[in-house]
């Protein structure tokens, strides 16, 4: 019998093949956890996504060189989102089903964590997210609580719009909002928050992504007569909006996200349209052991300050409070047992601390409460942290922050 | 009233910039015939190839024509190594590899450019009022220019030798071809046409909005739309399709709202098929 060479390649290769499927399969030892880091590198998250990644991979590193947690160490398998709610699952499958990961961390944007999370809830791991959809908290999305949420929520993203509002004295706030759950939970959380208040919103419109001209939308808004437009957007419907508004020279003024608020903004369209601009963001646990810890890494990483990127502090403290919880949860505890020590970890009893090494050290004598970069990281009974949040007024095309408003 | 006719304006616009898209699908539909997928990206190469052409030479109108010139330059080039090798397979095969193209474009594209927005650095102008009508001075501008272009592809196709044997292998290869007409100038003719055909919307769409590397592939399917409604295969179809789409959507909105007006198109698109599933303009196909 004679092989010829493709017949032998052939051979070779599926035998290759059958030699590498045990490991992808059963490789489960048990001195590992395997998470997953499922972030926005490509697509309108591109600006944070790398970051995201790198602080999982910075704050996975420090904890197993500081010995691992519960007896074992973290191992990190890296996807992207492309921001793409399609392309999410298909990467969120492949962690689960290929990789066997044992929690997916840092998914942005609402569409993709609303996607994503029912195959996690199947896998029965946790999924923690930094997008903002009211829908995350509540069943049947979190209806197994497995949903643990960095960021503020849309509806407080709201009642922050609200108070700025009503610190700024407006008396007329219209809303405009980009046809997601993202969106629409920024200006009804603000609707909300302005009703119960006594306020009216004087229009409100829900448009559509990816149009031509927005300019039939803005016209409704703007035939109200409002003083100012409360928007849930994004960076580049913001663009179009903002650029067909100030061509229509009407001057009232706008509170918009700081995720479509940004430098990128300003640059696009000049510092003349995105002059009085306010941008409100949710905001790190500046000036905390924490943050500093998380800067100092960002820096290193990345060559920026840790400022420009409040999601990847996010993504930081997801990695410190698992691994903190699997150290609580104790050698071989299930991803369940490990989930449950979560709110124990960062919640608000017990001795505060800042990094892994600390907490480690101090849960050997009592509870621990970390407290975190992204913010103190007290959980609520729907996985959701409260953080604080600031308001920055666009002059001569740079945002300066003016106050911070807690809710 | 005044409301009324600005919907109506700025359905124009839109409308004309989903028409050239449908042009171009349609141009390569009734010589190549296939339904080309790349379309929009090749919309998305022309707009950043004029975002670069300006950077380089300083004006918008020299960058927009380095950005044509890129875009009809991808579109023959693609023929070249694409098309031309799946020619006489079913349009499967070309569909398919379209669809493959347009990814790769995309790629190369959010590669060399990164995936962050960019835009055109035009004056931004307060409007001229015309009867109460808001018009924004560069709207007419690109209405100017989508209208020649318009006019320039309907010269070639109807004025000059080469467009005279595009229409006619339009209308039967094979008798062009027993006619003595070579198909590879026509090819050539037709895939640098469409592409800066493409590549005129794409520019267009770009400085009205923002460039992304999704830009032009968010656009497809209204120019697929477009092309279908019009007649698939027939120019001015094409044109007056991506007209309807446009002015429909913007006018429905005070009946249904901003979330339902794209439906509002495509039961337009549905309604026109159900009594002329040819298409307005379109003519039925026999058995060849």
């Amino acid at each position: 019998m004679k092989f010829n060479r493709r017949q032998t390649l052939a051979g070779l290769t599926a035998l290759l093949g059958t030699a590498a499927m045990p490991r992808l399969s059963f490789a489960q030892d048990a001195g590992v956890l395997r998470i997953g880091a499922l972030n926005p590198i490509t697509g309108a998250g591109a600006p944070y996504g790398s970051g995201m990644q790198k602080m999982i991979l910075q704050a996975a590193k420090l904890v197993n060189d500081a010995g691992g947690a519960g007896g074992r160490t973290l191992e990190v398998f890296a996807e992207d989102t492309q921001t793409q709610p399609q392309a999410a699952v298909l990467a969120a499958k492949k962690l689960i089903e290929v990789n066997k990961v044992n929690a997916i961390l840092g998914t942005w944007s609402s569409g993709i964590s609303l996607a994503v999370m029912p195959l996690t809830n199947e896998a029965g791991i946790p999924l923690f997210n930094t997008s903002g959809a009211p829908a995350l908290s509540v069943a049947p999305a979190n209806e197994k609580h497995l949903g643990y949420r960095f960021q503020a929520t849309n509806d407080r993203f709201g009642r922050a719009f609200a108070k700025i509002a009503e610190k700024e004295g407006f008396k007329r706030p219209a809303t405009m909002a980009f046809n997601n759950a993202s969106g629409i939970g920024n200006t009804e959380g603000f609707r909300k928050a302005w009703e119960a208040n006594g306020g009216e919103v004087v229009a409100s419109v829900v448009y559509e992504p990816s149009q031509p001209s927005y300019r039939a939308e803005l016209q409704k808004v703007l035939d109200a007569k409002p003083d100012v437009i409360i928007m849930g957007s994004y960076l580049a419907d913001t663009t179009v909006i903002l650029r067909e508004w100030y061509q229509t020279g009407e001057e009232n003024k706008w509170i918009i996200p700081a995720w479509a608020a940004n430098p990128k903004l300003a640059e696009a369209l000049g510092p003349d349209v995105v002059e009085g601009i306010i941008a409100v963001d949710s905001i790190s646990n500046e000036g905390s052991p924490a943050f500093a810890a998380y800067d100092a890494a960002y820096q290193e990483a990345l060559g920026q300050p840790g400022l420009s990127n409040v999601y990847a502090a996010m993504t930081w403290d997801m990695v410190i409070v698992l691994a903190l919880a699997m150290e609580a949860a104790g050698p071989g505890a299930d991803i369940a047992a490990i989930t449950a020590k979560l709110h124990e970890v960062a919640g608000p009893d017990g001795t505060k601390v800042s990094t892994f090494a600390e907490g480690k050290e101090a849960l050997k004598s009592g509870p621990i409460n970390y407290e975190g970069a992204s913010s103190v990281l007290d959980f609520d009974e729907f996985g959701d942290v409260t953080p604080d949040f600031s308001a920055s007024v666009f002059t001569g095309g740079e945002a300066k922050r003016n106050y911070i408003v807690k809710i | 009233m005044t409301g009324f006719a600005e919907l109506l304006f700025s359905g124009l616009m839109s409308g004309l910039i989903i028409g050239l898209a449908g042009l171009a699908v349609t141009l390569v539909f009734g010589i190549a015939r296939f339904s080309n997928a790349a379309t929009g990206d090749t919309m998305t190469l022309g707009a950043y190839g004029a975002l670069v052409g300006s950077a380089f030479t300083g004006s918008v109108i020299l960058g927009s024509l380095i950005g044509l010139a890129a875009g009809a330059l991808a579109s023959v080039v693609s023929y070249l190594l694409v098309f031309r090798p799946l020619q006489g397979r079913s349009p499967i095969s070309s569909l398919l590899a379209s669809i493959g193209l347009a990814f790769f474009i995309r790629a190369i594209i959010g590669l060399v450019f990164g995936h962050d927005q960019n835009v055109f650095q035009l004056d931004i102008v307060r409007p001229i009022k015309f009867a109460g009508i808001r018009i924004q001075p560069n709207d007419l501008k690109f209405a100017a220019v989508a209208i020649s272009t318009l006019a320039v592809v309907f010269i070639i196709l109807h004025l000059t030798p080469i467009g005279r044997r595009m229409r006619a292998v339009a209308d039967n290869p094979l008798l062009a071809k027993v006619s003595g007409i070579s198909p590879r100038p026509v090819m050539l003719a037709l895939w640098s046409i469409a592409g800066a055909v493409s590549a005129i919307a794409g520019i267009i769409l770009g400085m009205k909005t923002v460039v992304s590397p999704e830009s032009g592939w968010e656009m497809l399917l209204p120019a697929f739309a477009a092309a279908v409604l019009g007649g698939i295969g027939h120019p001015i179809g094409a044109i007056v399709g991506g007209l309807l789409i446009g002015v429909a959507q913007e006018l429905a909105t005070p009946f249904v709202g901003f979330t339902y007006k794209i439906a509002v198109s495509f039961i337009v698109l549905l309604l026109v098929l159900l009594i002329r599933p040819k298409g307005l303009f379109g003519r039925s196909e026999g058995v060849r």
